[in-house]
């Protein structure tokens, strides 16, 4: 069996990689010692893949929003029942999550590992899905989407994508609506499901005290297709550069108001460790603009327009990358002005190479930290696969970071032009 | 003030397997009334120091408590601003320091915590433990003042602060009904106060009157220090060292809390918010701490109850039914409660109530599958264990022992669930008793 071993001896860390002959690729992470096994079955199938080309068709087929996270609830129940009473009678906690990109099916364990592993092999691989099934998830859904309609920091950040995108689907709640789900059928259900759930498009990742061949073998046995498919053709809608609306805002009963901003970043066609790069840069350079040793930051906390809600993130995906900035404020539009105006003094005095090491060395830490949990490793590991990389080249990328290449992020990602501003506040009575 | 080294450790430790110590509790030290624990584990790149002082939850106290760790996250001597503060964690790799206020029962307790890359991963000489202890106890100890006082600039920013975190406590509607239903079900109670207080008690606090608290609890309250990670002979040396020279008064002595209530009449509360979804919940009294002995019972029950995927509300009331996304069961083990919560369609309220309700009158009836049974006690074993694999889940589980005054260690749980029977868990369903339906539901 031939798989390659990849050794990070400063960090006590090894990862295993093995592929199928399906061109299913699976990934282990050793973690002697640890109570807790980790295995996570993924696609590269999110809210976003709304329009593709199903195989064998010539044209392409646009499906209800909402369908991924949909069939993700479905793939659970089979011909005999649930398959969670399955996981549960073996004593383990399945779960799964729809994000923008990927659909992932996970177990957690501390015993039956093997057993566990066979069942989620399987399940995944098995779907059963009926048009009654159906109409009574759409109740379940439904309810799911009222929860998160209450949610003032979830609303908050999709309004956020709907400034920055007119027409990518990257805008639309992972769930769909009422009204979308409405409309989802047993039989594109299952389009969905053979166009995307080949294992030419899937990743395994099994983190925890586990012996990698016996997971190898494992796949080997359950595994049912045999050789790789073809690319899928994914679909998507033209979208401009520059922003769709600078301002959104919306009324629900908050306090103090939530709010978002960020920059809509055209930079997403890149490969492999390209990605990793411009990613810590960004990360790095939103640190050193408004992280919490920043003077805007101290400036803003002490003036009470922020507090320790204030947060940021970045992400970078095949066909769109955005900003966020965002927490509780009495005065969004305040901040957001004084994150430009902070912005051109940067521009104009340029940025500080002392403070970028610091925030380097920093950001290390952080990430060794990470290292600490079995599903912080997962999570990280599936997001980045998709992209080429495993998250152990981040150590890589952390030491042959330049100050130059900083300096480079900085015109590429803060583009003022590229701004928009979304806030959630309570209506005044 | 006297220093004692005493090795009282919760179980009797193997010499031969270095894994056996691994998450067990160590007492490493008494110093100056300041009981010190080490949890050994070696298989983690960061380890963690937490300081906890505990109070008793007190309407006069609440909010005082609440407010005077946040001034002293503001600046200590030789860090005088967040800026500062901020500069030294970056340099320290990443490290992370925070302070929160966590509510046990009628114990409100203030943690204080610093986590930090073990010195195998820093190429630094210096000792990570030492600058990690200085740092918290300099906070804590030597706050940065203003004419022998807080810094009343700090003090008014925190209390603002503190009250908008109060108001946004609505933005979370599933915390929000859970607490919510608690607060009124306890309202003559101390376990009825928010651990954060109240907006007119923040408003009322005067920054002289804030030090003159602080100073008095923190030379006062019950202090509990857990380390996790490797400790070798100069780390106790300096441990020593510092605790000795801390000001210490007499300790104060806690109160325990009034558990037992026997419930005569179901009390109604409904709030009315711009909402899509209802909340429901169900407050209940079990009447067993975790210091009883049919306290592991009532665990199974839970479980099967309201525990998980395999449980009887998840099944019913989720699953066949379709009322709720989200439907569950949990207890407050130092006062004796149980709570249970939905989010369901308004007009369901009724119904999801007595499909509920159902469910318990299942149990007390005898009606419990093997397969609800042993997935519970399964579901249980993989809880206690996967805890093992997060430091500070470990140190949450054995502050809560001591709290509790139970001295179980980890496997000690897993072999009491594991002895519960069926029969145990019908006796105890019929302590349960439904005290207060709360409903959190539409303006329209």
């Amino acid at each position: 069996m031939k798989f390659e071993t990849i050794e990070y001896k400063k960090y006590d860390e090894t990862i295993y990689k093995y592929e199928h002959s399906s061109g299913l690729k699976c990934l282990v992470v050793p973690k002697k010692g640890y109570y807790k096994k980790h295995a996570t079955f993924s696609t590269q199938y999110g809210s976003v893949d709304n329009e593709f080309v199903i195989p064998g068709e010539k044209t392409q087929t646009r499906v209800p929003d909402g369908i991924a996270h949909f069939l993700e609830h479905k793939l659970f129940e089979q011909k005999d029942g649930s398959v969670m009473d399955k996981f549960a009678a073996l004593g383990s906690r399945p779960n799964a999550f729809t994000s923008f990109n990927q659909t992932v099916y996970l177990f957690s364990c501390t015993d039956l590992f093997r057993e566990n592993f066979d069942l989620l092999l399987n399940f995944v691989q098995n779907p059963y899905i009926t048009d009654e099934s159906v109409e009574r998830e759409k109740g379940i859904i439904g309810q799911e989407i009222n929860m998160y309609r209450d949610d003032p920091g979830w609303r908050v950040s999709f309004n956020l994508l709907d400034a920055f995108y007119k027409n990518h689907p990257v805008k639309f709640d992972i769930a769909g609506s009422i009204e979308s789900i409405s409309k989802i059928t047993k039989d594109t259900l299952y389009k969905c499901y053979e166009t995307f759930y080949h294992p030419s498009n899937m990743v395994v990742t099994v983190v925890g005290d586990v012996d990698h061949i016996q997971v190898f073998e494992q796949i080997e046995k359950n595994i049912q297709a045999t050789e790789k498919t073809s690319e899928i053709e994914r679909i998507f809608p033209e979208e401009s550069d520059s922003v769709n609306k600078i301002y959104v805002e919306q009324n629900m009963p908050v306090s103090t108001p939530l709010f978002y901003t960020g920059f809509k970043d055209n930079n997403f066609n890149l490969q492999g460790l390209e990605i990793l790069k411009y990613d810590l840069a960004v990360k790095l350079i939103m640190s050193m603009i408004m992280g919490k040793s920043s003077e805007l930051y101290a400036k803003l906390y002490d003036k009470g327009l922020i507090n320790s809600t204030f947060e940021m993130d970045f992400s970078i995906e095949k066909s769109y990358a955005y900003s966020m900035f965002g927490g509780e404020s009495v005065n969004p539009e305040a901040v957001k002005d004084s994150l430009i105006k902070e912005i051109r003094k940067f521009r104009s005095n340029g940025l500080d190479p002392q403070t970028f090491d610091r925030l380097l060395k920093a950001s290390k830490g952080r990430f060794l930290r990470q290292m600490n949990s079995v599903e912080s490793i997962s999570r990280m590991f599936i997001n980045l696969y998709f992209k080429g990389v495993t998250m152990f080249d981040y150590l890589d990328v952390y030491d042959t970071m330049s100050f130059d290449y900083i300096m480079d992020v900085f015109d590429m990602h803060f583009d003022i032009e590229r701004m928009a501003l979304s806030v959630v506040k309570g209506t005044s009575k | 003030m006297n220093a004692s080294f005493t090795n009282l450790k919760f179980q009797e430790v193997s010499m031969t397997s270095t894994n056996v110590l691994e998450e067990k509790l160590e007492k490493i030290a008494e110093i100056n009334g300041i009981k010190v624990y080490n949890i050994k584990s070696n298989r983690f790149k960061t380890n963690t120091i937490n300081i906890f002082f505990q109070d008793n939850l007190d309407k006069d106290s609440v909010a005082l408590n609440a407010l005077f760790p946040s001034v002293l996250r503001r600046g200590c001597s030789g860090l005088p601003t967040i800026k500062d503060i901020n500069l030294y964690l970056e340099e320290s790799y990443g490290a992370v320091f925070d302070c929160g206020i966590v509510k046990k029962g009628e114990k409100q307790i203030i943690h204080f915590y610093f986590e930090y890359v073990s010195d195998k991963y820093t190429s630094d000489a210096d000792r990570n433990f030492q600058k990690a202890l200085d740092f918290l106890l300099n906070i804590i100890y030597k706050p940065a003042l203003q004419d022998h006082s807080f810094n009343e600039q700090y003090v008014e920013q925190e209390k603002s602060n503190l009250k908008m975190l109060i108001e946004s406590r609505i933005n979370d509607k599933v915390q929000y009904a859970l607490d919510r239903c608690y607060e009124l079900m306890c309202k003559d109670e101390p376990f009825g106060l928010y651990e954060y207080g109240t907006i007119k008690q923040i408003e009322n606090i005067t920054s002289s009157e804030l030090y003159k608290h602080y100073k008095e609890k923190v030379s006062t309250l019950p202090v509990e220090v857990f380390i996790t990670g490797e400790l070798c002979d100069s780390d106790i040396e300096v441990l020593k060292n510092s605790l000795d020279s801390i000001n210490r008064s007499a300790q104060k002595g806690l109160l325990s809390s009034i558990v037992k209530k026997y419930v005569d009449k179901v009390s109604y509360f409904e709030d009315a918010m711009d909402v899509n979804q209802g909340k429901l919940s169900l407050g209940f009294r079990t009447n067993i701490t975790s210091n009883e002995d049919d306290y592991y019972a009532l665990l199974v029950y839970n479980g099967i109850l309201g525990g998980g995927m395999h449980s009887k509300l998840f099944q019913n009331v989720r699953e066949k039914a379709g009322l709720a996304y989200y439907v569950f069961a949990g207890l407050e083990k130092f006062k004796g409660l149980m709570i249970i919560a939905g989010g369901i369609d308004i007009k369901e309220r009724d119904h999801t109530k007595e499909l509920i309700l159902k469910q318990l009158d299942e149990i007390k009836e005898g009606n419990i599958t093997d397969y609800e049974f042993k997935s519970t006690i399964k579901s249980l074993e993989t809880g206690i264990q996967s805890l093992k694999d997060s430091q500070l889940q470990v140190v949450d589980f054995y502050l809560s022992q001591l709290i509790s005054q139970t001295h179980d260690t980890l496997e000690g749980l897993l072999e009491k669930i594991q002895r519960v029977t069926k029969q145990d868990v019908i006796d105890v369903s019929k302590k349960i008793q439904l005290d207060t339906v709360y409903f959190l539901t539409s303006e329209a």
